[in-house]
Formats: C-alpha cells, sequence, structure tokens
C-alpha cells in the first residue's frame, strides 16, 4: 500500500508534466484534439495523489513505522483522530495535501469548465499543470513522505504536542483550500495573457474560484486564529506573527480581488488590473508557502529546516511570479482595456477599496519581510510585531470600513455620493448613539473604544441598510418588502452578510481590546479569584493520566452572586514521548464572552499561579467570520451571469476624496 | 505481488487517460468570439430576467442592454482564435510521444527513489505475526515490551541475553545475563554467556571477570568447550603462550569429532604454537608459568610486570620485532596500563614497516587503542 501510493506520486507527476505541456501545444496550434488531453489528465492526476494521500494517512492509521515520516511524527500511543491529522501535521505530509488541493481544483475545472472556450480552458489546466509539476517535483526530491526506514522500528517520536489538536484537522486543510483556489484564478489570468486576449466573460468564470478560495481562507485563517488562542495560553487571537501574515496577504489581496472582479465582471472594466491582481494573490500564497515551508521563519509552524527545500521553493517562487509578471509585462498592452465610469460611482468605490486593500497588502508584506531582509543583509535579528502594524495597518483599514456601507449603495458608472449618505442617516445615527451609550455607561475615558465600537454598528446597520433598500423600504408596504427581498439575487444577500460579518469581526476585535480584564492570582485551593462580576473558587489540582501524556487538572467553581455556575478545567499536560508541556486553558463562553483560565506556575508553598481572563464580545471575532464565510458560500450559490445596469441619472459629480 | 498488480493498473489508467482524447476524430476549436457572443447573449436574456423580477427598472435595463449590444459590435473587430489549423502529423506526434513519457517518467523516477520489494508494516501486523517471520529487531521489541512489564520473568531475560549479544548489544547483553542468573540460577551455559558478553564489552579482552565467569562455568560443567576455549584465550592474551597451548590441546583431546569448537581449537593451537617457535625472545617458561601459579597475587604481578619490563627494554634496544611489539602492546592493554600501551604502540609503528606495522596496528584496533596515521 505505501509504495502503490510512491507510485501513484510519480505516477501523478509523469500525468501533470503531459498536462502542462500537451495542452498548451494544443492551443498554439489550434488542434482540439491535443487540448481535450488537458481534462482527463488533471482529473487522473487528482485521483493519483488523491490514492498517493490515502496511502500516506493508512500509513499513519496502522503505524507502519517502515516509512521514515511516520517515524518521525506519530506514536502507536496517540489517539487515532491524531494519527489521521498527523499525516499533514508534518512538512512532507503538508506539502502533499498542498499537491492534492491543487489537483483537486485542477480536476474541478475540468469537470466544471465544459462551457469554457476549449483554448482557454486548454491553457488554465496546462498552467495548472505547471504548478502540479513544480510541486510534484518538490516533494519527490526533497520532501519526499514515502521514503522508507528499515529496518522499522517499534515505535515513532511522536507528534508535536502543540499540534495534537482538533484544529490540526481543520485549519490546514481549510487554509491550503484557500491558498491553492487562487491559483485557479492564477491560472485564469495567465491563460488569458497567453492568448492575447480577455474572454467577455473571464470574470464570470474566476468568480466561482475566487470566491470559494476566499471563503476557504477565511475560514482557514478564522480556525488558526481560534486555535492559537486556546492553545497558547494567553488568549491572543492575532500575533502578527509573519506565519498570519503568510496567510492573512493572500486574504487582503484576494478581497481586493473579489471586489475588482465584480468590477470586471459586471462592467467589463478594470481588466488588466484585475488579472495583475489574481497574478498577484497567487504570488502572494506562494510566498506564504515559502515563508512557512522553507523554514526561513523560526515559529510553531515551521517545521522544516532544510536549506534545500529553501532554495527549491525560492526556485518555484521566481519561475512563477517572475514568469507570470513578465508575461503580465509583455502582454498587458496587447489587451483591450474596460469601459469608463466616473469616480463617484460603485465602480469607484471599489477601486477605493482596493487602493486601500493592496496599500493595507504591501505595508503587511514590508512588515513581515523587513525583519528578514535586515538578517540577511546586516546580521541583525530585529522583529517587527503589534506596534508596528497597528501603526500602519491599522490607519489604513479605519477610513476603509467607514466607507463600506457607501459602496454597495452607490451606482454602476456614475453614482450619487449625497443620496447615498441621505439613505444612510439613519444608521449613521445608531452608530452615533452607539458612541454615546458606551461613553456615558461603559467607559467614559476611552474614547477609542467608543468611536471603534461606533464604527462597528456603522458597518453592521450599513449592510442592513442597503438590504433594505433593494428590498424598496421604506417605499413600499413591508410586505411589498418582504416579497422583494425574497426575490433578490443570493449574491445581494452574499454582500450584505460579508459586509455585516467583518462589522461583527470588529465589534469583537474592540471589545476584547478595550474592555478585557485580567486577574492574576498565586492560589491555593479554596482561594476566591473575582473577575467581571464573576467569581472563581479554586478546587484544587488532581493528575490524570491521558493516552500519551499526564495532566495536571486545575478545578475552579464559578459563581455569579449566589448563583452557582459550574466549574472549569484548566491543564497542564506533559506529553512523555517527546517531554513537552503545553497549556490546556479553561474556557467557559458566556453569552459572546468568555472567561479564559490558564494555570501557570506552581510556588514553593503548594500554591499554583492562576491567570484569569475577562474577555468581552471575543467569540463575535471568529462569528463574524464564520458569517463571511456563510456569506461566500451564499454567493457561490448564486450562478447567474451578472449585468451591472448603469444608471441613467446625470449629476455633476461633486469633488470627493476618491481618488 | 499487491504493489505490482496496482501499480500496473494504474499505469495503464495513466496512459488511457491521455490516450483517449487523442483516439477523437481530429477537429479544430471554433473560435473564442463566438463564446463571446453567446455570453452576450445569455446577459440580455439575464436582463430580461431582472426586469420580469423587478430588480431593473425599464430605463436602466435599456441602458444594460444598449451596453450589452454594444460589446457585441466590439466582437467585429475581435481577432478571435485564428483559423483551424490542426496538423495531423504534430499532433501524432506529440500525441505518442505524451503518451510513452508518461509510464516511461513514471517507472523511471519510481526506479529511483521507490522500494518495491519492501511491504507495509503495519505495527498491529508486526505484533502479532508468526514470530518466526519477524526480524529479530521485531522479535526484541516485542521481548522488551513483555519484559518492561514481567521483569521477574528469568526466562524471558534467559532468552533474549544471547539475542543482544548477537546485536552487538554487549552492555544489555551482560544485564540480561546476571537478571537471568539471579532469578534462575547459575548455569554453565549462562556463566559463559556472561563471559562472552564480558569480553564483548572490552573490544575482545578476556578480563578478569570474564575469566571468573568461565571459570564458573567450567566449575559448574567441567567439560565446558566454549569457556575452556576462552580461557585459552584469556592466557594467550596474557602471553601465557604455554599455557594457553596446553589448554587448548586438552580441550581438544577432549571435544568430540563433530564439535562446533574443532575448528577454531585447531587454528588456535597451530597459531599459538607459530607464536611459540617464532618469539624471538622466549616467553614465560613452563616452569614460569608453574611458579607464577604457585605465587601469590601480588608476586605474580610482580613477575609480569618484570617481565613486561625486560620486553620493554628489549624492544627498546633491537626494535625491528614484530611479534615482540604485539606481545608488549598486548600485555600492556592486559595489564590495564592503556597509556603504556598507547605509547608502545607509537614506538612500535614507527620502527616497523610493511607487513609487520600493519599487523601491529591490526592488533592495536581490535583491543581498543587508536592507531594514529
Amino acid at each position: 500500500m505505501v509504495e502503490t501510493g510512491h507510485f501513484a506520486l510519480v505516477l501523478a507527476l509523469a500525468l501533470s508534466m503531459v498536462q502542462a505541456i500537451v495542452p498548451i501545444a494544443g492551443s498554439h496550434r489550434n488542434d482540439a484534439r491535443l487540448m481535450a488531453v488537458g481534462g482527463p489528465a488533471a482529473v487522473t492526476a487528482f485521483a493519483l495523489v488523491a490514492v498517493s494521500f490515502a496511502a500516506l494517512v493508512v500509513a499513519y492509521a496502522q503505524s507502519d513505522f517502515s516509512v521514515l515520516n511516520v517515524v518521525e511524527n506519530s506514536h502507536s500511543q496517540k489517539p487515532f483522530i491524531y494519527k489521521l491529522t498527523g499525516a499533514w501535521g508534518n512538512h512532507e505530509g503538508s506539502m502533499l495535501l498542498w499537491v492534492l488541493i491543487l489537483t483537486f481544483f485542477g480536476a474541478l475545472v475540468a469537470a466544471f469548465g465544459r462551457n469554457l472556450p476549449p483554448t482557454l480552458k486548454a491553457n488554465v489546466i496546462a498552467v495548472q499543470g505547471m504548478i502540479g509539476v513544480a510541486f510534484l517535483l518538490f516533494i519527490v526530491l526533497t520532501s519526499n513522505p514515502f521514503t522508507r526506514l528499515l529496518p522499522a522500528p517499534m515505535e515513532g517520536q511522536d507528534l508535536n504536542p502543540v499540534l495534537q489538536d482538533i484544529g490540526l484537522a481543520i485549519h490546514p486543510p481549510l487554509l491550503y483550500l484557500g491558498y491553492v483556489g487562487f491559483s485557479v484564478c492564477f491560472a485564469f489570468a495567465v491563460a488569458a495573457l497567453i492568448e492575447g486576449r480577455i474572454d467577455a466573460a473571464w470574470a464570470r468564470w474566476v468568480r466561482p474560484w475566487t470566491l470559494a478560495a476566499w471563503m476557504f481562507l477565511t475560514g482557514g485563517i478564522a480556525m488558526g486564529s481560534y486555535w492559537a488562542y486556546y492553545e497558547l495560553g494567553w488568549g491572543g487571537y492575532w500575533f502578527w506573527d509573519p506565519v498570519e501574515n503568510a496567510s492573512f496577504m493572500p486574504w487582503l489581496a484576494g478581497t481586493a480581488l473579489l471586489h475588482s472582479a465584480i468590477v470586471m465582471e459586471k462592467r467589463s472594466a478594470l481588466k488588466i488590473w484585475t488579472l495583475l491582481l489574481a497574478i498577484l494573490t497567487f504570488s502572494l500564497s506562494l510566498l506564504g508557502t515559502f515563508l512557512v515551508r522553507s523554514g526561513v521563519l523560526t515559529s510553531v509552524h515551521a517545521f522544516a529546516t532544510d536549506p534545500t527545500r529553501g532554495v527549491f521553493i525560492l526556485g518555484i517562487l521566481v519561475i512563477f511570479i517572475g514568469g507570470s509578471l513578465t508575461l503580465f509585462a509583455l502582454r498587458a498592452q496587447s489587451l483591450t482595456a474596460g469601459g469608463l465610469f466616473q469616480p463617484i460611482s460603485r465602480e469607484g468605490a471599489l477601486v477605493l477599496n482596493n487602493l486601500f486593500l493592496t496599500t493595507a497588502t504591501a505595508t503587511v508584506f514590508v512588515g513581515t519581510l523587513y525583519p528578514l531582509f535586515v538578517e540577511a543583509v546586516f546580521g541583525d535579528k530585529i522583529s517587527v510585531g503589534a506596534p508596528f502594524f497597528n501603526l500602519t495597518f491599522g490607519p489604513l483599514m479605519l477610513p476603509l470600513l467607514a466607507i463600506v456601507p457607501f459602496g454597495p449603495l452607490l451606482a454602476w458608472k456614475r453614482g450619487d455620493l449625497a443620496g447615498a449618505g441621505q439613505r444612510l442617516l439613519a444608521a449613521f445615527g445608531a452608530a452615533l448613539l452607539t458612541v454615546l451609550a458606551v461613553l456615558l455607561f461603559v467607559d467614559s475615558a476611552s474614547v477609542l473604544a467608543a468611536l471603534g465600537t461606533g464604527l462597528a454598528v456603522w458597518v453592521m446597520l450599513g449592510a442592513v441598510t442597503d438590504l433594505a433598500l433593494k428590498a424598496g423600504w421604506p417605499r413600499v408596504s413591508a410586505a411589498v418588502g418582504v416579497r422583494r427581498l425574497a426575490g433578490l439575487p443570493r449574491s445581494v444577500f452574499g454582500t450584505a452578510l460579508a459586509h455585516f460579518g467583518l462589522g461583527v469581526t470588529l465589534l469583537g476585535i474592540v471589545g476584547v481590546g478595550a474592555f478585557e480584564q485580567e486577574a492574576i492570582h498565586s492560589s491555593k485551593p479554596g482561594d476566591r479569584i473575582e473577575i467581571a462580576g464573576y467569581a472563581l473558587t479554586f478546587q484544587g489540582i488532581n493528575q490524570v493520566a491521558g493516552p500519551n501524556y499526564v495532566e495536571d487538572q486545575g478545578h475552579f467553581a464559578l459563581s455569579r452572586g449566589d448563583a452557582a455556575l459550574g466549574t472549569i478545567m484548566s491543564s497542564k499536560r506533559l506529553y512523555t514521548a517527546r517531554g513537552m508541556p503545553t497549556t490546556e486553558a479553561g474556557i467557559r463562553t458566556l453569552g459572546v464572552s468568555q472567561l479564559y483560565v490558564s494555570l501557570g506556575d506552581p510556588g514553593e508553598d503548594g500554591s499554583i499561579v492562576v491567570r484569569v481572563w475577562w474577555k468581552p464580545l471575543v467569540t463575535l471575532i471568529w462569528g463574524g467570520a464564520l458569517a463571511m464565510m456563510i456569506a461566500g458560500a451564499i454567493s457561490l450559490s448564486d450562478r447567474r451571469l451578472r449585468v451591472g445596469a448603469p444608471s441613467k441619472r446625470w449629476k455633476q459629480p461633486t469633488v470627493v476624496a476618491a481618488e | 505481488m499487491f504493489f505490482w498488480v496496482s501499480a500496473i493498473l494504474l499505469t495503464i489508467g495513466a496512459v488511457l487517460a491521455v490516450l483517449a482524447p487523442l483516439t477523437r476524430k481530429p477537429g479544430s476549436a471554433e473560435p473564442a468570439a463566438s463564446h463571446d457572443l453567446e455570453v452576450y447573449r445569455d446577459q440580455l436574456a439575464e436582463v430580461e430576467r431582472e426586469v420580469e423580477r423587478g430588480t431593473l427598472d425599464s430605463t436602466e435595463a435599456d441602458q444594460a442592454r444598449i451596453e450589452i449590444q454594444r460589446r457585441i459590435l466590439g466582437l467585429a473587430g475581435d481577432p478571435g482564435a485564428g483559423p483551424a489549423g490542426g496538423k495531423g502529423g504534430f499532433a501524432r506526434m506529440a500525441g505518442a510521444a505524451a503518451v510513452l513519457s508518461v509510464p516511461l517518467v513514471a517507472w523511471g523516477v519510481y526506479g529511483m527513489l521507490g522500494s518495491p520489494d519492501v511491504p507495509s508494516q503495519p505495527l498491529q501486523a508486526r505484533l502479532e505475526a508468526d514470530p518466526a517471520d519477524a526480524t529479530v529487531d521485531e522479535l526484541v521489541a516485542r521481548a522488551e515490551a513483555h519484559l518492561a512489564t514481567n521483569p521477574e520473568d528469568g526466562r524471558g531475560w534467559d532468552v533474549i541475553a544471547p539475542v543482544y549479544l548477537r546485536l552487538g548489544r554487549a552492555e544489555d547483553s551482560v544485564r540480561a545475563y546476571a537478571t537471568a542468573n539471579r532469578l534462575l540460577g547459575p548455569s554453565a551455559t549462562r556463566e559463559s554467556g556472561l563471559g562472552e558478553a564480558l569480553a564483548t564489552t572490552t573490544g575482545g579482552v578476556v578480563g578478569e571477570e570474564a575469566v571468573a565467569a568461565f571459570e564458573r562455568a567450567v566449575a559448574l560443567e567441567p567439560g565446558h568447550a566454549k569457556s575452556l576455549f576462552y580461557l585459552a584465550t584469556a592466557d594467550a592474551q596474557r602471553n601465557l603462550l604455554d599455557s594457553a597451548e596446553r589448554r587448548w590441546a586438552a580441550l581438544l583431546g577432549q571435544l568430540p569429532a563433530d564439535s562446533a569448537w574443532r575448528m577454531p581449537t585447531e587454528r588456535a593451537l597451530t597459531e599459538v604454537r607459530a607464536e611459540i617457535a617464532k618469539a624471538a625472545v622466549p616467553g614465560p617458561t613452563a616452569e614460569d608459568v608453574d611458579a607464577a601459579a604457585a605465587m601469590s597475587e601480588a608476586d605474580r604481578g610482580a613477575m609480569i610486570e618484570g617481565m613486561v619490563a625486560q620486553l620493554d627494554a628489549k624492544l627498546r634496544e633491537n626494535p625491528n620485532d614484530g611479534p615482540g611489539w604485539r606481545r608488549l602492546v598486548r600485555s600492556y592493554v592486559v595489564m590495564g596500563r592503556r597509556d603504556d600501551a598507547q605509547e608502545a604502540l607509537k614506538r612500535g609503528l614507527a620502527a616497523l614497516d610493511g607487513g609487520e606495522a600493519d599487523e601491529l596496528a591490526n592488533l592495536a584496533v581490535s583491543l581498543g587503542l587508536s592507531v594514529e596515521q
């Protein structure tokens, strides 16, 4: 079975080579037969990589220690679920997952691309094939998960305990679905450049891929954030860690792509820019893969520290990013640019969105790579942390969030800013009231917190206003409004829900940032810790043996006033195979807020340091992301061709800062 | 077998995936512009649907229609794809190359990287497999797991001890033999095994502890061949060549004709006799050895030291004596004076050349000394 998997992997490499060359030759010579080779090749390559991946998972499930990768990352005593997830909780396996998803998308293009013009389809599949060849070669030559170890030892070295978590089952697959999903957009862009023409429905065809990739990436990032939050033991949800930034950059660029593709689809404008964004987004995905996989960064995620791998991925990076940008530079001139529009219009708003998002991407890019640059050139290790990003990224996001509600309310081609403003008056008033309410009743000292809350409410109500206006309220009766609302295209709901989710996430960030409370207490059994109106009574610690770890469990009785609210268990584990400790925070969700209890070091007198955080509104951070994911799915289900009807009303645009 | 069948099936599948589209009738793609036209028609239809749904009013719909019609007009100037130009010859060549490349690349690369003969080895199956089919490592791992939970199982220690020794884990073997002796009581086999393991830990030198173990074995079973052989070896290593010769000769006399020890004993006897004959400096005579046997431990030590010092002095005067250097180095090692042994080795290697120097170096390596070249 193991060797069958290995062979299937190599066969997939051979097939990907055919997939990368033959269809493109066919499109060049306009030969339908050669072009048709791409589809079956892509589907079969996916099947083969799936066989290969299944073989690896089976090897993990059966603790086959004749496979080096299993020896290095598994242990016979590990719980079964983590044996399975351990298959991709390491460098080799995760690269195999990467390629599995890549070929999966290639197969999807082949299967669902029946409406595509044959030359475009052939070129897209060929570009996918090229990416596949590069990464399959990388796996086979530098990171082969099927390397055998003989004689097979009887026990493995176990998986990094931090990764022995359900998060590993969800986070990497989602993240890779996002990263790799953008490869389809990239392939479409490069295919258009190779052909030298952009088909009328290019944006329509690219839309589902962008949406799907964006949706998965959103989920992957949110899941990773929540995982870090509960596993690392101090309740931070975002660290501006280079590995996080590596996933955040494609998200920002992908969000920009999502918006510019709308302009392209509806109005045939911003074509060349959209193409460039598609290339940049996937380039950032590749860069993220390089940063994490080459081991140039040292963090939890960087389990690979082999320089040959780094150089290999750098080569892939240079070929694909350099190659596609060169192609872009050569061919962009010959592409027909799209239609014109006024600065004050839906298009204009989306351009503004793109400006902010790409600038934000650039700041994250600089903040992430500058320390590497300094280390490489001057040999100094510096770290660019939260202060840098708060100073640069924050100020870019605030105006963007402030204008989010305006976008969907502006008409295509030429819009009416004053009109949109009028219609948003109610939302604005509500946001203003929120600011006042926060200042008066919650915290009169923190103006920023009040303003942040107001901004979040503004974004959320803006999305609601958009839906209400599209339904015809308040002009039509409630019943007619409901009927019209039900008749609205699903993409409208998608837009509104995504923007609403953005506001929800913002509310969570502001809530936990401004109103978090913390208590540190050196506790003995019987001690009480009071926080945010709740009381925790420490009941003591007992030792429990897990399947492959021993655990000190601290128990706390939670109460508020006289009401008992059950207990919270927080623990510290020691994984015996690697001798590594982990903290397992005790978390109790109360409404949308959470109490977060973490055990510290024991003192000499039998006490133990207990850290308790009150995290108000914290779950909204991920709830908003979930809303964005659902919004993506709703939009994705809307398969119509979309036409943006331009507005006929002509008004001299008032001068606003829309540049 | 499973591997070969599956690999061949996978290869056939992959080749068919490339082959199938190529066997279709040759043709050329329709120009992309016609696709665009279809898209625009769909868009016009979509405008009508939106009007019906009430999301577009009539003026907006008119605007949209005008714009889409403008795009359709724009198509006229679009070159689209060129005329059909699929040449049969090129396609056939390219197709054939593509089809062939799949098995060639796959089998070639796999041939370099794969291990087709290595079966999967799920842990559970390995633990349940018939012990006769298991590798030594697996058996050892299973036995170790068993002994970890049943440390008082003397039989287990007795079984694993010689296996350890064969695997080169001499110290584990010593521990296992000692434990087995403690739990089961001594036996000649176990005592001699312990001696052998002890000798292995010191790089083949049969030291005092090992000699004691062999002597206990002989006490338990007077004719114990392995122990007698090792005791003779110990003498030879101490340079008591005559004593060694007598022991081996006696052993040879008592061994049955089909004994496995016959061959090594004969060889050792030949060697030791040659050594005695060759000795430029006579070794201790039989009387010396008898005298030594009669002496107290301290006196015997003093006598041996005196003889070694004598040899050392002789070699300083007359260094071109390979056997002498070997005896000197071995003697120092046996006496535990490793620094002196090292120093003597250095001098010997400087003095000797060719085969004699190599022989000395080999001996030194077998005694665990470091040889600088």
